[in-house]
């Protein structure tokens, strides 16, 4: 039984091996890479796996490590078997690789090639504890451990499980005497009844490490081993064919020494979508369904993610993208080539139109507009269509509503409704005064002084404690949760307990106290106050996320922060700033929830990401440059999909789509079209729902159409999804219906004389930008003929455009 | 483990004998440790055919759900005998179950005791509010990647509508987002009334014609805008369209159905029976409750006070109860008297528990080790205390209750099959939930 289920694999390996080679003479090989490119085998123990990949010159890839002619300049320094480096002597050489008339290269140091290390607790069996899955949640990492054994959750304290282990029923879990028969040991080949069953066997490399380590005396290393502070997967893509061979990746570690190891067999590996990319416990990709995946390796508290495509066997590559407007379609074409997926056509001109002006200004296109842009004839006209939208007020006015969202601007039980009137206030000048993003937001975080005075400080007045304001910090400007990282390591995102706290230590020392007015308070640096680390009560020294250390010098720690987070080259804000820019036009981000950037949700397309944040840098954090960028790109430009249900053409960006308004822009647009303003509490009649200030204030169609909902801190804009309430509200709900009445636009057409015909025309074009077609004109002019009266009909019609989804959603 | 677990991989759930690229996964699974003999199992099994839905016991739900994180030992498991620090600072009063008794906070539900499944053992590990909530609606722990459907999407999802009323109904307004459709289409999402029963002018908002629109017209109405959309339809297609499509038709019928717009309506109602039920949050919103399955609704959801009493519980906790009490027992008693009992399944859940010990500042944390939850009518027995907590209320002391069992018993009485796949996004199949059993000993008629 078990030899035929061995050698089946191996003989269809060999069938497949084949399979390609003849294919290899249709897709030339276009380069060839070898992973990683550079190696320091340090110690005679060190290995080093070499993967080499083969990109065709449609972007496939496969690996050809097999296949590959590999050799070394320099003889003597290193070996290679298996595809596994080993050392030779201490030197320096160059490893080769040549396949199909392609080469590529990769740097071999050897040291220390003459000295053997001892195995280490932290750097050794830790990881041995992880792979196995003893410290996962569901076994010995819960938080109540399991049968009466503890570790922590993904390794996330080595000094607590070392006592676990050494100090803990002495001479049973570890037997420095007899060290074959520690507990640990046999409980894991399960030599004795162990609940978690077998975790590896007694010839595995992971029983002869603990055993090796127990032998030497089970010492711990604490300050003798250097720390995991980085980790690197390759290759970072690997587009493969439904009917692609297996192909490996290579996991490096790189420590506080400076050093590097490989650590391909150690790492835990996940794939996030198992039915496109399964992975083998030792970091080997098979392709499945077409699709995209995901793949993870974890080591240590780090972890790095491939991204794996996997296109329909035989599918035609579509070619590079024709006629791209700028770097946006060129970087969206090169991801839909990779999937096989061909993007829709330029929308039509009136689509357009309609879409821009909702998008960029949350307004209708007014008749006037819709005749001008239709009878240009220039070549140029949506370029300065977009160039006209963007100086408007209403482009500032949609982005403040935006980011006061964001901020959760609003009066509370602590702050007055002054106080947030003054904060949205000063957002508005801020952003009405052209100042960049980066500033705004370096001035938030910095600020000090009176709530009234200084409306930036109500940032400090609506959440209080330190954790909670690193969070919020943390996800509205950086797009990161932390809030795992809390109580442990996060398991599929760099953040640990030290991130945390260190981050939360920037904001322990806020002052405040009461003005003199008591609705006010005044913030200030106290200057004194700690952020302890939960385990073990450290006081953290102040920490930016994912950055440098920082040069305190008994500065104000919020100022220092503010300084680093508004640095125009701080790429994480810039790329926050970026997705959240790209998410307003397509319904949804590159990064996808856009505050939830994390390695195991990595963007539908990188590179996009970050050429748009290399622009924004570039462009000052002028955020209308961007958005130009954006609107002039085929990509905003598409139709519709003929039928949607492909996730990927539709996370790819490769077609419009239908998309909710947010609910203050539909409520403007039903006032705006019924010629009917809302009137909205403290605010002058004529104001529109997106210039509200205080989000406390609402009314039942916003409420039901989705108004965000701020929960403590957090401010989540609750995407704005249909219900029985909206269709009920939109039917017969007071807004449409009294708004048709009240705005009394069919009577003022009639007695202006307007043929019900024209005023039909004027409807369609007013609501839905668009001149009815030559059917709707039948049947409504049919409908009118049965009638005795034109108006009811007239008006029933406008209620039928405004109950539209063709009026409700963008598109 | 079912058989229909054991067969959940879909791998092997599209066979008509093995492929040649079945065959390498099944030489790839015996490296992993799978023997072709349970390859072969699976081979089998996937052929049988299982039910996907069965014959309910239970035809709708109310769903009564106290935020917060309700104290089980000043409710439904006081420890009169604990040393005083444990024991709170409330009475107890006995209920008609010979040797229980219940907080003297709720002396007219233990006079219905009788006819409730009180579940002393419930348990689970998530003690933030949001993560114990998630357990609750959706039998679920919470997931990073995933986000989960509420078990009254679900009802929703596999049972449809029974009237013109939407099948699932959140009221006053839905009080989280776990109550919502999680990973299915938003049209299987609550409908929510948007306005408390309990307020003088309770009305649902636009549940009829506009002024000077009668159904002739509405009828015109409807016409025009199906003549307005058929462009637009001809042209895309997505779901938040067909969602929305579906809402207009669901909107119309209760529009034009007078028995549907009269479920909403309490002053139907006697006002002696409100008076019973008593004219506050708790009464009106479960009187309302209780109208609505009658008029059809599958599933009803309300949630009632705020019960996260970090301080000076005794205080905080008896108005709440006191409404609580008189709301709920007259429930019961209305249900039965009508004889819908038997075919409505009432539960009574909450976040988590509270911490053994009362904290210096008179109150409790939270504790998700061990709480308590009700259950009533829908097959569960009458009478019954299952499970109990330790002398202290510090954890299960016996017959713990996992949310995947409590959920998935749930499903079964009103007849969904829990451990059927629903597709999520990906087309990646998930259980309705995953690895739970239909508790036997807490029913008297299982579905």
């Amino acid at each position: 039984m078990k030899l035929s289920s061995i050698k089946l694999p191996v003989v269809l390996t060999v069938v497949f091996s084949a399979a390609i080679e003849s294919a290899a003479d249709e897709t030339a090989v276009s380069r060839i890479e070898i992973f990683p490119n550079a190696v320091t085998l340090q110690g005679a123990g060190a290995r080093q796996r070499v993967v080499v990949q083969a990109v065709t010159a449609d972007g496939a890839t496969r690996e050809v490590t097999q296949e590959a002619e590999l050799g070394f300049e320099a003889s003597g320094v290193a070996a290679i078997k298996n595809s596994v480096l080993r050392p030779v002597f201490d030197g320096e050489t160059t490893l080769r690789a040549k396949y199909q008339g392609k080469s590529a290269e990769a740097r071999i140091v050897v040291v220390d090639s003459m000295t053997f290390e001892q195995v280490r607790f932290r750097l050794d069996v830790m990881p041995v504890l992880s792979k196995a899955g003893c410290n996962g949640g569901a076994c010995h990492g819960s938080a109540r451990g399991q049968d009466g054994f503890h570790l922590s959750l993904f390794g996330y304290d080595p000094s607590s499980d070392y006592h676990s282990l050494t100090r803990e029923l002495p001479g049973r879990r570890i037997n420095r005497a007899l060290p074959e028969e520690s507990l640990m040991l046999k409980k894991a080949i399960n030599a004795v009844a162990h609940t978690g069953g077998e975790r590896f066997s007694k010839e595995s490399s992971e029983y002869r490490t603990l055993l090796a380590w127990i032998r030497n005396g089970a010492l711990d290393d604490a300050g003798r081993s250097p720390d995991v502070v980085g980790l690197t997967a390759t290759p970072t893509e690997l587009v493969l064919s439904e009917d692609a061979p297996t192909h490996r990746l290579c996991v490096t570690a790189s420590y506080s020494d400076g050093s590097r190891r490989d650590v391909s067999k150690a790492a835990v590996f996940i794939s996030n979508n198992d039915r496109t990319a399964r992975v083998g416990s030792e970091g080997t990709v098979t392709a499945g369904e077409p699709g995209e995946a995901l793949v993870l390796a974890r080591y240590d508290a780090f972890t790095d993610g491939v991204s794996v495509i996997v296109f329909p066997k035989g599918k035609k590559d579509p070619g590079s993208p024709a006629n791209a407007a700028n770097y946006v379609d060129e970087l969206i074409g090169a991801r839909l080539r990779k999937l096989r997926i061909a993007p829709t056509a330029k929308c039509d001109d009136s689509t357009f139109l309609r879409r821009a002006y909702l998008d960029v200004t949350g307004r209708l296109p007014t008749a006037e507009q819709y005749d001008s842009f239709m009878n240009d004839s220039g070549e140029d006209k949506r370029s300065r269509l977009i160039d006209a939208l963007l100086q408007k007020k209403e482009f500032v006015e949609i982005w403040v509503m935006k980011w006061a969202h964001r901020l959760g601007i609003r009066s509370t039980l602590m702050v007055s409704e002054k106080a947030a009137l003054l904060y949205h206030g000063w957002l508005q000048e801020r952003f009405g005064n052209k100042v960049p993003i980066n500033r705004i937001v370096g001035e938030l975080i910095a600020a000090d002084g009176g709530t009234f005075t200084s409306p930036a400080t109500n940032f400090y007045q609506l959440e209080q404690s330190p954790l909670k304001l690193s969070e919020h910090v943390a996800q509205a400007f950086l797009g990161v949760r932390v809030q795992c990282a809390q109580c442990h390591n996060h398991p599929f995102d760099r953040w640990t307990m030290n991130d945390y706290y260190s981050f939360a230590a920037f904001f322990s020392q806020i002052g405040r106290k009461t003005g003199e007015d008591p609705r006010e308070m005044v913030v200030f640096n106290s200057g004194g106050g700690d952020v302890k680390h939960a385990v073990g009560n450290r006081v953290m020294s102040p920490k930016f996320l994912g950055g440098p250390d920082p040069k305190l010098q008994g500065r104000d720690r919020r100022k220092v922060l503010a300084d680093w987070l508004s640095d125009p080259n701080n790429r994480m804000f810039a790329r926050n700033v970026a997705n959240f820019a790209w998410s307003h036009f397509f319904g949804r981000g590159i990064v996808e929830p856009i505050d939830d950037f994390r390695i195991s949700n990595p963007p539908a397309n990188g590179p996009l990401l970050d050429a748009l944040a290399d622009r924004l840098i570039e462009y000052k954090y002028d955020l209308r440059r961007l958005v130009r960028d954006i609107c002039l790109s085929n990509t905003y430009q598409r139709t519709l999909p003929a039928s949607t249900g492909d996730n990927a053409a539709e996370a790819n960006f490769a077609h419009a789509t239908v998309r909710s308004l947010p609910a203050e822009t539909l409520l403007d647009c039903i006032s705006q079209a019924t010629d009917v303003p809302q009137k909205y509490p403290g605010l002058p009649l004529g104001s529109r729902a997106t210039q509200i200030a205080n989000a406390t204030v609402s009314n039942y169609f916003l409420t039901t159409f989705g108004r965000i909902t701020i929960g403590e801190g957090c401010i989540c804009p609750a995407p704005p999804e249909p219900s029985l309430s909206q269709a009920l509200h939109l039917i017969s709900g007071d807004t449409v219906n009294s708004k048709i009445v009240e705005g009394g636009l069919i009577e003022q057409w009639l007695r202006k004389g307007l043929t019900p015909e024209r005023i039909v025309e004027r409807l369609y074009i007013r609501c839905l930008t668009r001149s009815p077609t030559e059917k709707e004109r039948a049947g409504i002019l049919d409908a009118l003929a049965k009638a005795t009266d034109a108006r009811p009909v007239l008006t029933d019609l406008f209620w039928a455009i405004l109950n539209s989804k063709e009026f409700v959603f963008n598109h | 483990m079912t058989a229909r677990d054991s067969c959940s991989c879909r791998q092997f759930s599209r066979s008509r004998g093995p492929s040649r690229r079945e065959f390498l996964y099944v030489g790839l699974a015996g490296g992993l440790g799978l023997t072709l003999p349970a390859y072969l199992r699976k081979v089998a099994c996937a052929d049988q055919k299982l039910p996907d839905h069965k014959e309910p016991v239970a035809d709708s739900i109310i769903h009564i759900f106290l935020p917060g994180g309700m104290s089980a030992q000043e409710s439904f498991d006081p420890k009169p005998l604990a040393p005083l620090e444990y024991r709170g600072p409330l009475g107890v009063v006995k209920t008609v179950l010979p040797g229980i008794v219940f907080s003297d906070g709720l002396p007219a539900t233990a006079k219905i005791a009788d006819r409730l499944t009180i579940v002393r053992s419930m348990h689970h590990g998530e003690a933030a509010h949001e993560r114990g909530t998630h357990n609750m609606f959706t039998g679920y722990r919470p997931s990073p990647a995933v986000t989960y459907p509420s078990i009254g999407s679900v009802v929703s999802h596999e049972l449809g509508a029974k009237t013109e009323l939407p099948p699932y109904v959140v009221l006053p307004i839905q009080s989280t987002e776990f109550a919502g459709s999680g990973f299915l289409s938003t049209r299987y999402g609550p409908f929510s009334l948007y306005s408390d029963p309990a307020d003088k002018n309770f009305a649902v908002r636009d549940l009829s014609l506009p002024d000077g629109v009668d159904h002739a017209r509405f009828k015109r109405r409807q016409q025009l805008l199906e003549a307005v959309e058929s462009h637009f339809r001809a042209t895309s297609d997505s779901d938040v369209l067909t969602a929305m499509d579906e809402f207009y038709q669901r909107a119309y019928s209760i529009l034009s159905s007078e028995s549907a717009r009269a479920a909403f309506d309490l002053r139907r109602e006697p006002g002696k029976l409100l008076d019973d039920y008593g004219r506050h949050a708790a009464g009106m919103r479960m009187v309302l409750c209780r109208r609505l399955v009658e008029a059809g609704v599958r599933f009803v959801s309300t949630t009632f006070g705020g019960w996260d009493h970090h301080a000076n519980i005794a205080a905080g906790i008896r108005g709440q109860l006191r409404e609580f009490d008189q709301g709920f027992s007259a429930l019961i008693r209305d249900l039965d008297a009508r004889g819908m009992l038997e075919r409505t399944l009432v539960m009574v859940t909450t976040e988590f528990g509270r911490t053994p010990k009362i904290n210096r500042d008179g109150g409790r944390d939270h504790w998700p080790r061990v709480f308590s939850v009700l259950l009533a009518g829908g097959g569960f027995h009458r009478g019954l205390v299952y499970g109990a907590s330790d002398a202290t209320a510090t954890t299960v002391d016996s017959d713990p209750l996992s949310v995947e069992d409590f959920a998935t018993t749930i499903y079964n009485q009103i007849g969904i099959v829990a451990d059927r796949e629903l597709m999520a996004p990906g087309n990646r199949p998930i259980e309705i939930v995953k690895g739970g059993k239909v508790m036997d000993d807490l029913l008297a008629k299982r579905a």
